[in-house]
């Protein structure tokens, strides 16, 4: 972490993701360890927990439920995991939240998209790219070609909530 | 599932201009045109928010789907590195295991190696040395003087074939020797220490034997009852070996008592 915390939580917002990546990384061991402990978790189970409570992280920043970086980030997220099994979500569902019906049937929809779609989108609403770069990355011939590709993703995507 | 959203404002009749403005595709003057449109149709404004909450939700859709893969291709990593880091425990411990036996049979074997070496050359007093030669006192006959040398030559030079070893030669110089000038005991004597010492125990007997026989007191039949003795040990008679040593053993004249006496209480011939 040698980024200062309130400047982690803003990378995060805007789609850097190694801070987390990073604490799975570090974490997965002793977290494991802590759910078997605790909770009498397989440690293939509690992997899984952890990469969920992160995603609620990610999410709970994203949507601005999470404003300010907790002092002790390694406590919130133990907490959030063990609330994530006191409230019985089951693996790979995220929290239910004030806003989750829209985004989570945009989710489920986005991937019902194919490969192609899910990336080109990707590339240019999380990443960022522009047509060029994001023709260069997939393979298309010039910037025109990705624009329209990305177009006829997004209308399929909005189609598929319709 | 959509009951509880409010419904949506259809943005299809709107799509293309949206997402050129959004995306930056607009000429300048298209773009004025098309944001004094925004301010004065409501229905535009109302797919416009639309369209900027489905971008919305997009981007935060493909975030969190690239967090969930990434996480779990990290995830996956992990757990291959902890296999393969498991499976490197497991080959060097298998290693240091078969290093562990094989060094212990090494040490095991060298140790034998050892053992049996020292057991087999050791001089051993439990063991005394079982060959009749290990006691065996040689004659080395009378020295060849110049004077012997001038009154017999013949027997001179068979004795000297004797000593430097040459036995059959000497054996056949001893031939030629007249049994008068030198006598027949001194001649059956030495044929009979000839033969011996050739390996050939069973002849040297039936010479030894007749000079033994012959005058029990002299000192040649002393000296012959020695010989004889070991000839019968050469020739693995054991028992008639035993009863000549023990006989030269007893006789406080004999010059090879001492060497008779150590044969005999080394019990070797008594084995059998």
């Amino acid at each position: 972490m040698s980024a200062p915390l309130a400047e982690t939580l803003t990378q995060l917002r805007v789609g850097n993701q190694k801070f987390l990546i990073d604490f799975y990384q570090r974490s997965r061991h002793l977290f494991s360890r802590w759910a078997q402990r605790q909770h009498r978790l397989a440690p293939a189970q509690a992997h899984g927990l952890l990469q969920d409570t992160l995603l609620d992280f990610y999410d709970q920043v994203a949507d601005g439920r999470i404003t300010k970086m907790p002092d002790d980030l390694r406590a919130f997220i133990y907490g959030m995991a063990q609330q994530r099994l006191a409230a019985q979500v089951p693996a790979h569902v995220p929290l239910p939240a004030a806003e989750a019906g829209r985004r989570q049937r945009l989710l489920a929809q986005f991937n019902q998209l194919g490969a192609d779609c899910q990336q080109v989108l990707t590339y240019f609403y999380f990443r960022g790219y522009h047509f060029e770069k994001m023709g260069g990355k997939m393979g298309f011939p010039n910037a025109t070609v990705a624009r329209l590709q990305k177009s006829a993703c997004l209308r399929k995507l909005y189609e598929l909530l319709k | 599932m959509s009951p509880q959203t409010p419904p949506r404002p259809d943005l299809r009749p709107y799509f293309d201009e949206l997402e050129r403005f959004a995306d930056g595709q607009m000429t300048p003057a298209e773009q004025e045109a098309f944001e004094l449109r925004l301010e004065q149709e409501e229905d535009l404004a109302d797919a416009h928010a639309a369209y900027e909450q489905l971008t919305a939700d997009l981007r935060w859709a493909a975030g969190h789907d690239t967090l969930r893969l990434r996480l779990q291709a990290l995830d996956e990593r992990m757990n291959e590195r902890g296999t393969a880091l498991a499976r490197v425990e497991q080959l060097n411990q298998r290693r240091q295991r078969r290093w562990t036996v094989l060094g212990t049979l090494g040490a095991l074997l060298l140790l034998a190696v050892g053992a049996a070496a020292w057991y087999f050359t050791r001089p051993s007093p439990a063991r005394p040395a079982r060959s009749w030669e290990a006691y065996y006192q040689p004659d080395p006959g009378p020295v060849v003087t110049p004077a012997l040398l001038h009154a017999r030559p013949l027997l001179s030079e068979a004795l000297d074939q004797y000593q430097s070893g040459h036995y059959p030669a000497a054996l056949h110089s001893l031939g030629r020797v007249s049994p008068t000038s030198v006598g027949n005991d001194t001649l059956l004597y030495l044929r009979g220490l000839i033969l011996l010492r050739q390996g050939q125990g069973n002849a040297a007997q039936l010479y030894l034997r007749r000079v033994s026989d012959e005058n029990a007191t002299s000192e040649l039949t002393r000296r012959a009852r020695y010989h004889l003795g070991m000839a019968y040990w050469q020739a693995k008679e054991l028992a008639p070996a035993l009863t000549e040593l023990r006989a030269v053993a007893a006789d406080s004249l004999n010059p090879y008592r001492a060497s008779a006496r150590r044969a005999v209480a080394a019990g070797v011939l008594e084995g059998k």
